[in-house]
């Protein structure tokens, strides 16, 4: 009896000392019809992947937005934007829970009117009820998977995207490969990534439409030796399609391709790849590419160049034209002095901003997708990758 | 006949007995039978625990099973109710799972003593399978009462396929097959989206890379959990049943036929154990667990990706059986709530520094084991500083131009910028905090190898360097959730196995060879 | 009497395309030799201590990287100090020696108090020291990949025998690691510390009582096992180019199994196991179904079958329960 006390006591006691520790890291709840007044600051949500084994990726996101935010800052000094970072850790061993744990902390921070990212196309799928259940518009600045904009995704109006679709990027690449470079075969070889399968599905589809002869393979992300896989490689073979996305890997798999001797079959890649590495590593074989269609003379880019010492991080482009998007929308909103995060939803429906970072005026469809935006198409020259035409 | 003539009454204080073990009437004079005297003199052990940490641990001993779930079953409810959804997710659901799943190693690990490296394959086994049969991508909505006893079934058959072919292998090589099994499963998740049946044509079993996604909430005849907080107390629930049901099973024969298992196979089998029998058992009971927790999780997470249930997850799980102990039910919801619940206070540059100080003292004080002494190096190490700091800031520029880590929406707290008058912090200070890191593994080997006085006195400079490293390299926004998080679970393992093997709340075991 | 060689090639498929069976082989051969490298080190351990050092992955991943910045100190690929082949000398030296005193210090460190406590408190540890190997190299080098050029430093010349195709750096990588295993075996049938260590890992007990010193003894193979990692993580880089701080962990998976195919405990095993797996990966590959996705599957069921056939591996001796 005595030891029930004693036992009632001391976990009345840690209750007690619990309930006070949490409260202290308690904040009110959200709801997503709560209005925030516009006040000197304003605070957007970003889900990156800051760390982890996209950060290379991710921290090019994590510079464009930081650039965006800065140059608004300096000509709104009454009304600046706060960044609340959140790192999902793409494709880290946790990295959907993660992700989730930051959506969900996103979700519970009244400030946040409105989210950039999440960088992956899974990650978006792992969050979407999340994030519309906060009531956020969210705009992502590299989640390219078809899936993510259509009817059964349930996010229209919620879910906008500052970068086309990955139909339209292997719709770009097949007519590249059937009208240009008019192949009969072609090998496939994806990364087994989510990112990857996607791509090479469309293009497979696209080629065996116009009746080419395709072989589909995969290869892990984690293999660096490709030398079994290159034997497989018939000589007679025009292209061999790579929408990986770790450039060293493909830099080595040209590599391995011309020690084999078969460099003189072209070598196609995705956004993924657009790094100097892998442009670098042809001539021969030829290295063909599809990015992003960053405009290299718009003043921003310029500026932005001119800030981080030459270099365009042209993959974390679309995250800054995301950010500006977030940013004008929430402005707007504000005007009223008041802003709730369905009015911000419903003003980044509205965006209309010419002559952006990519190269053409940024308005959404109804489903959230840019309208007018394709991809473009480069070529190496032994040293970077040139834009070509189709 | 008065009361006292009770033949088991032999007057000894009710704390020195042992239970279970009947007293004779000699018991005073000659040693119990059957108990050596390593083992009899394991009540005076128990009594040398002195102090506040002695009686805490007494207390906690004495306490009936119920009250020890109750110590951590109150604040778990209350918990809900005065935190937000962000916060019941991070600290709350993620702990229980990890806490859920250490609990279905501790059977085959703690219990049963089998290596099992793959355990990460049934919790995805049992992912998957909810999905397969409750979820949008394949168009089956399944209710939870009817999906869950037939993934928690269709699991343990998963375990015992595992468990036949492991019964040949002794305990290294069941590590090595159980690993690859694990390896294997998740490269067949990656690509399961497009094999080639024979006579059914291309199926699509889990999605492949893309994960299987739309997963539904738990429906409960028509009553489907989608809050936080439901998914909470659903998973508090699964905790009280699982715990209850351990708790029983590691006081009845299976848990003292594991237990037998565990210490001797051999001797076990001699006994007439049916050891063949028990491991499979235990790696269906094992496995069986994993699934229901898959289960929930899959319906928290709403998507299943194959890289969630990969190494990584699997060392976090080990980590947290390991630091609790192994075999103790206490030590695993413990670990949990040290192994999810710091590196997530880490994530605010405020509170984070309150750990690792606070963490850098605890640590101290256990090695030097002497208030004296602690108090010695933790003052050397603060005057260091100053000088250090004031040498700096005379001759070198850069030297102290930087800022310490902060919160970027609240600032730095007193904490930061008492450090930042204290600390050198150099601006682009990549460079050296690389070579001090360096310096700190060396310092910290050069520490363990001295002893007295010796070491008191290399540890002020080890400090320092520690606390530099940690500012300035460690803390940083590109490290902080990354590599150091990785880095501290790493030393905590290493630490605990040579300074404490048994864990926590584990029992320190003997090898007898 | 056409078709009959269109029906051996069913079930002997290199007999319609030698060229490419001879292709796969040679990478095969490549990749085994890593592995054996890798292997060698395990099995080394295991055999004195019957400790799966987890952590051998890392070391070997410590060893590309080592190599990589005595390739930077020397003046970089494409303007070394010295010729292309003296430049590779010294990383493979710099490598060798500098994951041999890592090994020792991680032996002291982590492993030395636990010799004789129950088995799992030395493999939890050894997971631990290979986690702050690795975010230790994430944290100094940071994520990204390093390149060893080896295009630059030394050309990729191709030789050919006939059918049969091969690079400079895959002769040299080849050659390089029978050198090495010859040295080891030779060091461990006629050295006195070769048989030292052979006493040590009958039984160290007995070992102690006739006057060996066991510590020693265990850190010289510590060093050894260490020092062919380095070598191995050096010749990778050499041969497939880029490292990364994670490619220790399914390196060290592979190694792994490669010991335990050739036998754990055993020297000549690990080279055999070495082999093996890499021969099997490459014909995987090439030859099975969906193999360039699936070959780490198929060397699962090939372990396992093993491991039915034979328990204790290809060359390993049966271990005998003693009661």
């Amino acid at each position: 009896m005595k030891k029930l006390l004693v036992a009632v006591a001391a976990l009345v006691g840690v209750a007690v000392a619990a309930s006070v520790g949490s409260a202290g890291t308690a904040r009110t709840a959200a709801s997503s019809a709560s209005a925030v007044t516009c006040g000197s600051s304003r605070t957007i949500g970003f889900l990156v992947p800051a760390t982890g084994p996209a950060a290379s990726i991710g921290q090019q996101q994590v510079r464009w937005a930081k650039f965006v935010v800065n140059q608004w800052n300096k000509t709104h000094k009454t009304a600046k934007i706060v960044i609340s970072q959140q790192d999902t850790q793409l494709g880290a061993a946790n990295g959907s829970a993660q992700a989730l744990a930051g959506a969900q902390a996103l979700k519970s921070n009244s400030k946040v009117l409105a989210v950039v990212g999440a960088a992956g196309s899974n990650e978006n799928k792992g969050i979407r009820q999340t994030l519309k259940g906060a009531g956020f518009g969210w705009v992502t600045g590299s989640a390219t998977a078809d899936e993510l904009t259509t009817t059964e995704a349930g996010t229209r109006g919620y879910f906008f995207r500052a970068v086309p679709p990955d139909s339209q990027q292997g719709t770009t690449v097949a007519n590249l490969m059937i009208d240009k470079l008019k192949v009969s075969k072609v090998y496939i070889i994806d990364d087994e990534e989510a990112y990857s399968t996607g791509l090479a599905d469309t293009v497979e589809a696209k080629l065996k439409a116009a009746g080419k002869s395709v072989t589909r393979d995969g290869v892990s992300q984690q293999e660096s030796d490709f030398s079994a896989l290159v034997a497989k490689i018939d000589r007679s073979t025009n292209v061999i399609y790579i929408p990986w996305q770790l450039s060293p890997k493909a830099a080595a798999f040209v590599s391995q391709l011309k020690q084999a001797g078969k460099g003189s079959i072209a070598v196609m890649g995705s956004d993924g790849l657009y790094a100097d590495d892998f442009a670098a590593a042809g001539n021969p074989p030829t290295i063909y590419d599809s990015m992003f269609p960053v405009s290299p003379g718009q003043a921003d880019v310029k500026a932005y160049e001119k800030a981080h010492g030459g270099n365009g991080d042209f993959f974390g482009a679309p995250t800054g034209v995301a950010t500006q998007v977030v940013v004008q929308a929430i402005d707007r909103a504000c005007k009223d002095g008041k802003a709730t995060r369905a009015e911000v939803r419903a003003q980044i429906a509205k965006t209309n901003i010419p002559k952006s970072i990519l190269g053409f005026t940024i308005k959404f469809t109804k489903n959230g997708e840019l309208s007018g935006g394709k991809f473009g198409l480069y070529k190496s020259n032994g040293k970077i990758f040139l834009p070509i035409s189709l | 006949m008065s009361e006292h003539d009770d033949p088991r009454d032999v007057g000894l204080p009710e704390e020195r007995r042992i239970e279970g073990i009947p007293a004779r009437p000699d018991e005073a004079t000659q040693p119990r039978v059957g108990v050596d005297s390593w083992v009899a003199s394991h009540e005076e052990r128990r009594q040398q625990a002195t102090g506040i940490g002695g009686r805490i641990q007494d207390w906690w001993r004495r306490t009936p099973p119920i009250g020890r779930l109750l110590v951590f079953l109150v604040p778990a409810i209350i918990f809900p109710l005065v935190s937000n959804s962000g916060n019941i997710y991070r600290y709350g659901i993620l702990t229980l799972i990890y806490a859920l799943l250490a609990y279905g190693l501790t059977i085959v690990v703690g219990f049963a003593g089998l290596l099992d490296l793959g355990y990460m394959a049934f919790f995805g086994f049992g992912a998957y399978a909810y999905g397969f049969l409750a979820s949008q991508h394949t168009g089956r909505h399944w209710q939870a009462l009817l999906v869950l006893p037939v993934v928690v079934i269709a699991t343990a058959a998963l375990g015992i396929i595992l468990g036949s072919p492991s019964l040949r292998l002794l305990g290294d090589y069941l590590a090595i097959v159980t690993l690859f099994f694990g390896q294997a499963f998740v490269l067949f998740a990656n690509n399961a989206n497009r094999i080639d049946f024979p006579f059914f044509g291309e199926v699509d079993l889990t999605g492949g890379a893309q994960g299987l996604e739309g997963v539904d909430p738990l429906n409960f005849f028509g009553y489907k959990i989608s809050t936080n907080k439901g998914y909470f107390y659903v998973a508090l629930i699964m905790m009280v049943l699982i715990v209850t049901m351990l708790h029983l099973v590691n006081n009845s024969r299976t848990g003292r036929a594991w237990r037998a298992l565990r210490e001797d196979p051999l001797a076990a089998e001699v006994l007439s154990i049916p050891v063949k029998r028990l491991k499979i058992l235990a790696f269906a009971f094992g496995a069986a667990v994993a699934g229901l927790i898959g289960c929930l999780y899959s319906s928290v997470q709403t998507l299943d990706a194959p890289g969630d249930y990969d190494i990584g997850l699997l060392i976090t799980i080990y980590a947290i059986v390991i630091l609790g102990g192994a075999g103790s039910l206490t030590g695993v919801i413990v670990a949990a709530l040290i192994v999810n619940g710091v590196p997530e206070l880490l994530r605010n540059p405020n509170n984070g520094r309150y750990v690792f100080y606070l963490g850098l003292i605890l640590v101290l004080w256990y090695f030097l084991k002497s208030w004296k002494r602690l108090l010695i190096v933790l003052g050397g190490a603060l005057a260091f500083g100053f000088v250090v700091y004031g040498i700096t800031s005379l001759v070198w520029d850069r030297g102290t131009s930087g800022a310490p880590v902060a919160d970027p929406e609240t600032g730095a707290n007193w904490l930061a910028t008492a450090i930042s008058h204290w600390m050198v912090l150099p601006t682009n200070a990549t460079q050296i905090a690389n070579w001090a890191y360096f310096a700190l593994v060396l310092l910290i080997m050069a520490s363990t190898l001295m002893s007295g006085w010796w070491r008191t006195l290399v540890l002020i400079p080890t400090v320092w360097v520690a606390a530099f490293a940690w500012e300035n390299l460690l803390f940083t926004p590109d490290q902080i959730n990354g590599p150091t998080r990785l880095l501290l679970l790493g030393t905590v393992l290493v630490v605990l196995m040579n300074a404490r093997p048994q864990g926590l709340f584990g029992t320190a075991r003997v090898e007898i060879v | 009497m056409q078709h009959v060689p269109d029906l051996i090639s069913i079930f002997f498929p290199p007999w319609k395309n030698w060229s490419f069976f001879w292709d796969l082989t040679v990478s095969g051969l490549t990749r085994g030799s890593i592995y054996a490298l890798i292997a060698l080190g395990y099995s080394m351990v295991y055999g004195i201590l019957k400790l799966l050092n987890f952590a051998h992955g890392d070391v070997y991943m410590i060893g590309a990287f080592l190599g990589w910045f005595m390739l930077q100190w020397l003046g970089g690929p494409s303007d070394p100090f010295i010729s292309g082949w003296f430049v590779v000398a010294c990383m493979l030296l710099f490598a060798m020696l500098g994951c041999g005193v890592l090994g020792v210090g991680i032996e002291r460190f982590a492993y030395r108090r636990l010799r004789d406590a129950p088995r799992i408190a030395p493999l939890i540890s050894a997971l631990g020291v290979s986690i702050i190997l690795q975010s230790s190299a994430q944290i100094l080098f940071g994520t990204g990949f390093r390149n060893y050029q080896t295009e630059t430093l030394v050309g990729f010349s191709i030789h050919n025998v006939g059918d049969v195709f091969f690079s400079t750096v895959q002769l040299v990588t080849v050659l390089l690691a029978g050198a090495l295993m010859v040295a080891l075996t030779l060091f461990v049938a006629r050295t006195r510390v070769g048989k030292a260590m052979r006493a040590t890992s009958f039984d160290r007990e007995a070992a102690s009582m006739m006057g060996i010193d066991v510590d020693r003894v265990i850190s010289v193979t510590f060093f050894i096992g260490s020092a062919l990692a380095g070598a191995a993580g050096v010749m990778f880089g050499l041969v497939f180019g880029q490292i990364y701080n994670l490619m220790g962990f399914l390196a060290g998976l592979k190694g792994f199994t490669a010991a335990v195919i050739g036998g754990i405990g055993s020297i000549p095993g690990a080279m055999l196991g070495g082999i093996v797996l890499g021969l099997a990966e490459s014909y995987a590959t090439g030859y099975l179904p969906q193999g360039s996705t699936f070959h780490d599957l198929y060397v699962f069921l090939l372990l396992i079958i093993v491991l039915i056939v034979r328990p204790s591996g290809l060359l390993g001796t049966p271990a005998i329960q003693k009661v």
